[in-house]
């Protein structure tokens, strides 16, 4: 056996160990070092050289990487999430002449969805989702991504929450939980224009709060302009659509005198 | 998808039904002195650099594609090539399995006629093109493969101004070669660099045709990242081919729509639908199926006309009961469209848009419902809406309420008694949307207009062949200046 990737394994071992024990600053260092370990195989992407070890190499690398990204999601660094996972990437997509599919592909997969919904990143959201073959949408995972972000867009959002008692594994709930901060804010900026005003007891249940004085904390800290008085909560009523009585001329003269040398164009 | 290459193929066919009598023996002769004549055309486009007449050569090859026969290639094979050179053998080769012997006596004759002159690159390149037309034709693609690997890696070599049109038409037929036999991905890397050469010898055509190619491969594998960053980071220019362009605005019109840019999709793929030529059927067809889906996903409704083209109505039915379903605004019939056409849905690739549509529909549904009732409770909307959930009332409330942050509805929501509000609608006129949709109007009609225009003018050059670099150089010096005066003295009125 090749010397460099028995290395590795044992490497790989004693990270898998520490894993396991959760410790988690023992398991970044031996990731760094394996990381760099890692590009000394030349079978790897992008040159993916023809080498007697290729099937190995990619396995145990594609397995490294898997790790980091869930490694990740336990540190609940989310750039370095981002990281591994665009390196773990190619194995999913081009590898699969050489190596046979990981059973954590869909799961790994599904998670970057779910990060890419709770930074609000829609349209990479779309993109990765296209790249999906049909059958993957029927995975629990993926399908359960693709089924937050439809009840996110509609507005559901009691729906949203409950999907927390549902996470199809385990490292989902550290975005679930992300998810819903980002879901009150949304719920917040609905009910300001929706509702005239709110019981406290409406507005906690709403909002997803137990005690009055959370709630009372986040009106203080995210939304200063909302008022509590008499067992209410009244939202500010400062966007008044009017019909606009004034008349926007500069923007009318701009428009009048781009006609004009238009016009004067064609003539 | 796949449909839509060899349609848009068929536009620069002018007689696209060659009568089916038309034997081998009959036409050979006639097919043959056409072939000649086409040949003449392309070395005075060679020797006077006029790559004009080289694009009319193309055209008229188009037009003889069906009377194309593996006696007639080889004989012009012979008469084109140098008997016997290395190019020779290898283009015979592909021809040699139904060889037609009926027309030997011509081959002789012609070969005779023809002495060594012909050993320009264009006439060259011109046969490979011609023998890969065949191949295709005829479905032998490895083949076809094989060839026009060759011919690109000759093409590399040269580096002339008048093989641009033929290199543009090789190109377009070494991909389209390769998608047949479906290994598109491997030809990727060759593109790119192919592109990179047309880019670094000012082939505008070349790379307008490879970029597209490349749009193509990368969207076949459904890489829209991929697709977007290049199509971003590509030098763009004016378009040089029509129907390359229509192809550019179609390929952007999907990626803009994937990366919910709808307004700009809309823009892209309408463009694309007016401006391909009538003939291309099967691409226009797409495109038009694309814009309805984004026309959709953007709030608005295409009118039945869209759906009642001639030869469309059949392909845009699918699209024609989902556009209804989302008009109504029934979830229930909206569910039912989607998996009885599931199949065509998915083949076309829009599948995961019309997961997209669902939210439209429960917005249109709860617009209807709005300008309807003045009041209504939250449970009826809930009913009236078939959201199917454990937990109705509370959806259609959070629902609701996002809409109206959306501005999809003029409401409030009196959660005690449970029910919705709708406002007065005001008066539209009294606002300045009026005044915004003439200005966009406006807009359009002028720039149609100045498109119009400047699709008018002369190709650069071609009317002026003999002026002299200098004198050129100096009218150019000119006009510049005076564009720049003009451009001054626009700024100078505001």
């Amino acid at each position: 056996m090749d010397p460099r990737l028995t290395e590795v394994t044992q490497l790989f071992g004693r990270f898998k160990a520490a894993f396991v024990r959760s410790d988690f600053s023992s398991c970044d260092k031996l990731l760094s070092q394996l990381k760099v370990l890692l590009t000394k195989f030349p079978s790897l992407p992008p040159s993916f050289q023809e080498s007697p070890n290729a099937i190995q190499e990619l396995t145990i690398a594609r397995d490294i990487y898997e790790h980091a990204v869930v490694l990740s999601v336990k540190t609940e660094d989310q750039d370095a999430f981002e990281r591994d996972f665009f390196q773990l990437k190619p194995y999913y997509t081009d590898t699969s002449g050489i190596i046979p599919p990981s059973p954590q592909e869909y799961p790994i997969l599904g998670l970057n969805l779910l990060r890419l919904l709770v930074q609000n990143r829609i349209a990479e959201f779309h993109t990765e989702l296209e790249l999906l073959p049909t059958s993957a949408l029927e995975n629990p995972c993926i399908k359960y991504a693709v089924e937050l972000e439809q009840s996110f867009m509609e507005g559901a959002y009691n729906r949203v929450l409950s999907a927390r008692q549902a996470v199809p594994h385990e490292s989902y709930v550290y975005f679930m939980d992300l998810l819903a901060k980002t879901v009150r804010d949304e719920i917040a900026g609905c009910s300001e224009k929706a509702y005239d005003h709110l019981s406290i007891a409406d507005a906690k249940k709403i909002l997803m709060f137990s005690l009055d004085q959370d709630l009372a904390t986040y009106i203080s800290e995210e939304r200063p302009e909302w008022e509590i008085r008499s067992g209410c909560v009244f939202f500010q009523k400062a966007r008044e659509s009017a019909p606009s009585k004034e008349i926007p001329s500069l923007q009318l003269i701009n428009q009048t005198l781009s006609y004009a040398r238009e016009l004067e164009r064609i003539v | 998808m796949t449909t839509d290459v060899p349609v848009l193929e068929d536009v620069e066919m002018k007689e696209p039904q060659a009568p089916p009598s038309n034997s081998a023996t009959s036409a050979g002769p006639s097919t043959l002195q056409h072939l000649k004549e086409i040949v003449a055309l392309i070395e005075t486009g060679a020797y006077a650099k006029e790559i004009r007449r080289i694009v009319r050569a193309v055209r008229l090859t188009i037009v003889l594609r069906k009377k194309l026969t593996s006696g007639v290639i080889s004989a012009f094979l012979g008469y084109a090539l140098v008997p016997g050179s290395e190019v020779h053998s290898r283009l015979s080769s592909y021809l040699s399995k139904e060889d037609n012997h009926d027309m030997d006596v011509d081959t002789a004759t012609s070969a005779a006629q023809a002495p060594a002159k012909h050993a320009l690159p264009e006439l060259e390149i011109y046969c490979y093109l011609l023998v890969l037309i065949f191949l295709i034709d005829k479905k032998r693609y490895e083949e076809a493969k094989a060839c026009s690997s060759a011919s690109i890696a000759r093409l590399k070599i040269l580096n002339r101004r008048t093989v641009d049109v033929l290199a543009a038409r090789l190109y377009f037929y070494y991909s389209y070669s390769h998608e047949l036999t479906n290994s598109l991905a491997e030809i990727r890397g060759n593109l790119l660099a192919l592109h990179r050469l047309a880019t670094l010898r000012r082939d505008e055509l070349g790379q307008e045709t490879l970029l597209n190619l490349l749009l193509r491969n990368y969207l076949h594998y459904n890489l829209y990242d991929q697709a977007e960053k290049l199509r971003s980071k590509a030098p763009r220019f004016e378009a040089h081919s029509n129907q390359q362009f229509c192809r550019y605005l179609f390929y952007h019109g999907k990626i803009m729509t994937i990366q919910l840019e709808y307004t700009d999709a809309k823009e892209s793929l309408l463009q694309a639908a007016r401006k391909a030529p009538l003939r291309a059927q099967g691409f226009r067809i797409q495109c038009n199926k694309w814009a309805i889906i984004v026309r959709l996903l953007l709030g608005e409704i295409p009118e039945r006309t869209v759906f009642m083209q001639k030869g469309m109505k059949k392909a845009l039915t699918p699209y024609f009961e989902l556009t209804n379903a989302v008009r109504i605004g029934d979830l229930e019939l909206f569910r039912a469209v989607a998996d009885k056409y599931a199949g065509t849905f998915s083949q076309d690739r829009t599948h995961n848009l019309i997961v997209r549509l669902r939210h439209n529909v429960i917005r249109t549904g709860l617009r209807n419902i709005s300008i309807s009732y003045s009041r209504i409770s939250l449970a009826d909307v809930a009913k009236k809406l078939r959201l199917d959930s454990p937990n109705p009332v509370a959806d259609a409330e959070s629902i609701v309420a996002k809409a109206i942050r959306d501005g999809a509805i003029d409401a409030t929501i009196d959660h005690a008694g449970g029910w919705m509000v709708s406002k007065e609608t005001g008066d539209v006129y009294s606002t300045n949307e009026p005044q915004a949709a003439f200005n966009s109007r406006i807009a359009f009609c002028l720039n149609v207009h100045n498109e119009a225009v400047r699709a008018l003018r002369f190709p650069p050059n071609s009317h002026k062949e003999k002026e002299s670099s200098e004198k050129r150089r100096e009218r150019q010096q000119q006009v510049e200046e005076l564009a720049k005066h003009i451009a001054e003295e626009d700024d100078e009125e505001f």
